[in-house]
């Protein structure tokens, strides 16, 4: 049986998904490149979602886009009670520039100064001693 | 196969929020008990599933390999064909599909489909949460929670953040969808809150994750429920109230628009309840009673829109014209809903709507019957997908005529 967490939730990382992680920890955003009809698309999967291609490459893409949707936490509402020092937390769809959309945390900007479309950038923070996890701020 | 089959019984045990002090039930002693409502509604015993169907919700409780199987074992059934559904809350919803589908094709005359969970008892990662340590956790988990991802609220928040944003959508219609069914579960004895409380109260109720208030959000709750389902032949040997299939639709995994990004303020209802409605042969204007999945006021608004009671962003101004009561133009969640009645687990709540529409067209819903509920429509749901639409949607049309 699994403890009671401490802290936040820290990915499990994978064979898989290890490139993004150590890229967030190098300051780049990275996601999977379809080879063969070109999508980009986010979170990481096994095969290409538009054509099925299994050969998928990972590549930098812009750390800027937008807030296509947003909400603001003032509870911790999961089993990670340590979100409870950074309430109220913004937490934002983002549509990047580059095509992908990812959630992502928005700091750096008060909860009634978000709007969708606005424009943020991303920033990174360690998690580990080998990852980093992208957040984002207005710019 | 519009009227091949017909659900005879149904059942819904007493809920419970496990407060200190209670006696609580284990999921197979709550399987048991909603079994054995459903049965004695019709009439049936166990032992009549013999050589017949099993169909078992995948509950958080459930992590063998062979769960449907286990609970064949535990209930002492030797059925002939196992169904297992595990598709969250539209699981109940699509689980009659499979069944109608095996008795069309002749390889079973009936099925007992049960669900039972309880969320608030399981062995948990955080006392009270219902999050089971074996839940199986897929790759998309690693990129929602370590992100601030706070589960459910967050994800209908940002649903509900950017359906205001692209369409006119008042706290107060929301609100309208809530106090409705909170008065609905004050007629309902087995809902788990049933206190009335008013669109101040609404209104003043804490927001926990922007746009989304304390009162917008489900209560969980153990729990269990069950149907049973059989050919239209057997059906009328049975009881002299079957309600009848007349129409479903389904699908999961639905986009509106480009995969990587699409509209979030559409679900797949968009696809399934045509479907459903087109198979039943009735319109919108049929439907006495609609029995929405609830558990969030935003998905019941957005269900309205979807199934095409309304138009596309106009779901706020249909609730703000019609009345939502029983005995109203536009009758909802008459059971109290999930949202005030309880839901036993993400994936069982999914049974209440069945349950409810069954009981509305059998015309035994006492003190909330719709008069002369003849067609109602019924809702499955299931999941949240990574920033898009939704994992399984199911409409059934249900009626008391074939």
């Amino acid at each position: 049986m699994a403890s009671v967490p401490e802290g936040k939730p820290i990915p499990e990382i994978t064979e898989l998904t290890r490139p993004f992680w150590s890229a967030a920890k190098q300051g780049k955003l990275v996601m999977q490149k379809c080879q063969r009809c070109g999508t980009l698309d986010f979170f990481p999967k096994p095969w290409c979602i538009e054509c099925g291609h299994r050969g998928l490459e990972w590549v930098e893409v812009r750390p800027h886009g937008t807030v296509y949707s947003y909400t603001v936490a003032y509870t911790v509402m999961m089993n990670y009670p340590a979100w409870k020092d950074d309430l109220p937390v913004m937490q934002c769809i983002i549509d990047l520039d580059d095509g992908p959309r990812m959630y992502g945390q928005l700091t750096g900007c008060r909860p009634e100064q978000i709007r969708i479309g606005m424009r943020v950038e991303a920033y990174f923070e360690d998690i580990g001693k080998d990852s980093a996890i992208p957040k984002f701020r207005p710019g | 196969m519009r009227g091949e089959v017909a659900v005879v019984g149904v059942g819904r045990t007493p809920y419970s929020r496990a407060k200190q002090g209670e006696r609580t039930y284990t999921v197979d002693e709550y399987l048991a008990w909603a079994a054995d409502l459903a049965l004695t509604q019709a009439g049936m015993s166990k032992n009549d599933f013999d050589g017949q169907g099993l169909g078992v919700a995948h509950a958080e409780a459930s992590h063998t390999v062979n769960w449907s199987a286990a609970v064949a074992e535990t209930l002492g059934i030797s059925p002939k064909v196992l169904l297992r559904g595990d598709q969250g809350g539209a699981t109940a919803a699509a689980l009659l599909i499979r069944a109608a589908a095996m008795i069309h094709a002749g390889i079973v005359d009936r099925v007992l489909v049960m669900g039972a969970d309880t969320p608030l008892t399981i062995p948990s990662i955080a006392p009270g949460l219902p999050l089971s340590p074996e839940r199986t956790r897929g790759v998309f988990w690693d990129f929602q929670g370590p992100f601030g991802v706070m589960g459910a609220n967050s994800q209908f928040a940002m649903v509900q953040t950017r359906y205001m944003h692209q369409y006119r959508l008042q706290p107060e219609q929301l609100g309208k969808i809530a106090v409705t069914t909170r008065y609905h579960a004050s007629l309902h004895p087995g809902a788990i809150y049933r206190m009335p409380f008013t669109m101040e109260q609404y209104l003043a109720s804490q927001v926990l994750s922007y746009p989304v208030r304390l009162f917008d959000c489900v209560p969980m709750v153990n729990g269990g429920l069950a149907y049973i389902v059989t050919s239209a032949d057997s059906a009328r040997t049975i009881t002299d109230k079957p309600v009848y299939l007349l129409g479903f639709g389904e699908v999961s995994n639905y986009y509106h628009g480009p995969r990587t990004r699409p509209d979030i303020t559409f679900t797949g209802f968009e696809q399934a309840a045509p479907e459903a409605f087109k198979m039943a042969g009735v319109g919108h204007r049929d439907i006495d009673v609609f029995e929405p999945y609830d558990d969030y006021p935003m998905v019941v608004l957005i269900q309205m829109e979807d199934y095409g009671f309304c138009r596309k962003g106009e779901g706020a101004e249909f609730v703000a014209e019609r009345n939502l009561r029983f005995d109203g133009d536009f009758p909802i969640s008459t059971d109290g809903g999930q949202l005030s009645g309880g839901q036993p687990g993400g994936a069982i709540g999914g049974f209440m709507p069945i349950v409810e529409a069954v009981t509305q067209l059998r015309g035994e819903a006492g003190d909330r019957q719709v008069k002369g509920a003849a067609v109602a429509a019924a809702s499955g749901f299931g999941g949240m997908t990574y920033a898009r639409n939704n994992r399984s949607c199911v409409t059934l049309i249900l009626g008391s005529e074939a």
